[in-house]
């Protein structure tokens, strides 16, 4: 299945029927999440109205880690079998996984602010989250420095492999940094015992963060392989106006 | 091999002019202005001074990172290395080594003369010395393997540093951690034991990556 897909022009077939599908997909469930997140779900005892902020924030959450370990596969099938779909597909998950980063760093600081009074604590989810925005930016960074798309990716995803490994030493020792410093540290709602109907549109929100990751990354792949081929064009060009 | 190239790195640094100083002068401005911008009063120094010197080293050594491979990338001196049989590990082994003794070891011998500007205690200054010299592994492998990453990039300094902090960071916290928990008597602490374990993973993962970066730098 996947080495029938992995051939760029059945991929280009095959993603111009799906990809659609995938797009009302997200459209649809955004709207019934939204639905849910905003009207059915009644505010929380101890957030008041501003628990609507999580709707956004914890599946964005969620979706940047989600985005790091399929950048991870990618880059690993990329580095093994160096193919050229799995550059693609490594790129085109960099960026969704860095705006969903972004994304949960400012509505966390959004929310941040009623709930515990300030905009940024350096408390052990944020710092990681942070780190892990930076680390994103350095992977972006050796694609869009690196002239040649085969080496581009071929140092991108040696990052990232080494910075999938490094995550949970980073994760790990903020945490500890941060239980020496601060020992009261602030809590968010905890997780089991959250109510039915909040639970419900968190879920939806992330199916449908999930899905529009999915048509994001989709979409990038098609573009990404359109451009790789106007770019092999290029040069049938040039030699064509030498000869004239 | 690996003898020998190291040999040679560390020749190549006692010729060219001081250029081996500049990360040693770069740390003494940098704790110079640190102190200046703080006040200069002991009482704000003295609890931060383990933290300034820290961040002294890591900002020194990623200064040098850059010159780990640039230069022998344009002379083209990797590929003879590599044509005359030395495996692209054996080159990062042999950068790695090079590195810390010609980049880390004059840092390390100035802690001490910094630590009495910053008016630190003698057992501060032995602390910190024991885990500077414990991260040196890990503050020079990932600076092998971000060099080997941009080696080709023409002013790549800044991606260096884009690409090692966040890997630094462990690092420098448990190298900060170890300064509050250990005393007189009680030296391998949890944190210490912890900053071997980070070095040697550095090493371990830092090293066949590098060699893979230098392998697809020099296709």
């Amino acid at each position: 299945m996947i080495s029938y897909l992995a051939n760029p022009n059945r991929y280009l077939k095959l993603s111009k029927i799906v990809t659609p599908f995938i797009g009302w997909a997200t459209f649809l469930t955004l709207l019934t999440a939204l639905y849910y997140a905003l009207v059915k779900s009644p505010p929380a005892v101890e957030h008041g109205q501003s628990v609507r902020m999580m709707y956004t924030h914890v599946p964005a959450a969620w979706c940047s880690l989600l985005a790091y370990t399929c950048l991870t596969v990618a880059s690993i099938f990329s580095f093994i079998w160096r193919h050229p779909l799995a550059d693609s597909a490594a790129k085109s998950i960099a960026t969704p996984g860095l705006a969903f980063t972004f994304l949960a760093l400012i509505t966390g600081s959004l929310w941040g602010k009623p709930a515990w009074g300030t905009w940024w604590q350096w408390d052990g989810r944020m710092t990681s989250v942070l780190i892990l925005f930076f680390i994103y930016i350095g992977y972006l960074a050796v694609w869009s420095v690196v002239a040649e798309r085969k080496k581009a990716a071929r140092l991108a995803s040696i990052i990232a492999m080494v910075g999938f490994i490094n995550i949970p030493i980073i994760k790990f020792s903020v945490d500890w940094w941060n239980t020496l410093h601060q020992p009261a540290s602030i809590s968010s709602i905890g997780a089991p015992g959250l109510p039915v109907e909040i639970l419900t549109p968190l879920l939806l929100m992330s199916l449908s963060y999930s899905i529009f990751f999915m048509w994001l990354v989709m979409k990038g792949i098609e573009k990404d392989i359109r451009n790789i081929k106007k770019r092999k064009s290029i040069p049938s060009a040039l030699t064509e106006v030498e000869n004239v | 091999m690996i003898y020998n190239a190291v040999k040679r790195d560390l020749i190549i640094a006692s010729r060219s002019g001081g250029s081996a100083f500049h990360g040693l002068i770069f740390f003494g401005l940098f704790i110079s202005l640190v102190s200046i911008s703080l006040g200069g009063t002991n009482d704000v120094l003295n609890p931060l001074s383990p933290a300034i010197i820290w961040l002294a080293i890591i900002f020194s050594t990623m200064l040098s990172y850059p010159n780990i491979f640039q230069e022998d990338f344009k002379d083209g001196n990797l590929l003879q290395l590599k044509l005359s049989g030395m495996s692209s590990l054996d080159i990062c082994i042999a950068k790695s080594v090079s590195f810390s003794i010609q980049s880390i070891f004059p840092l390390l011998l100035s802690v001490p003369i910094a630590a009495i500007l910053l008016n630190m205690a003698f057992i501060d200054i032995k602390k910190i010395l024991i885990t500077l010299i414990i991260a040196t592994p890990g503050l020079t492998v990932y600076g092998v393997l971000s060099s080997a990453i941009v080696a080709k990039i023409r002013g790549g300094t800044f991606f260096i540093v884009l690409i090692t902090s966040p890997f630094l960071i462990p690092l420098l916290i448990f190298g900060l951690e170890n300064m509050n928990s250990a005393t007189e008597i009680k030296i391998f602490t949890t944190e210490l034991r912890v900053l071997i374990g980070l070095s040697l993973i550095s090493t371990a993962i830092g090293l066949p990556a590098s060699a893979a970066a230098l392998n697809t730098n020099m296709e």
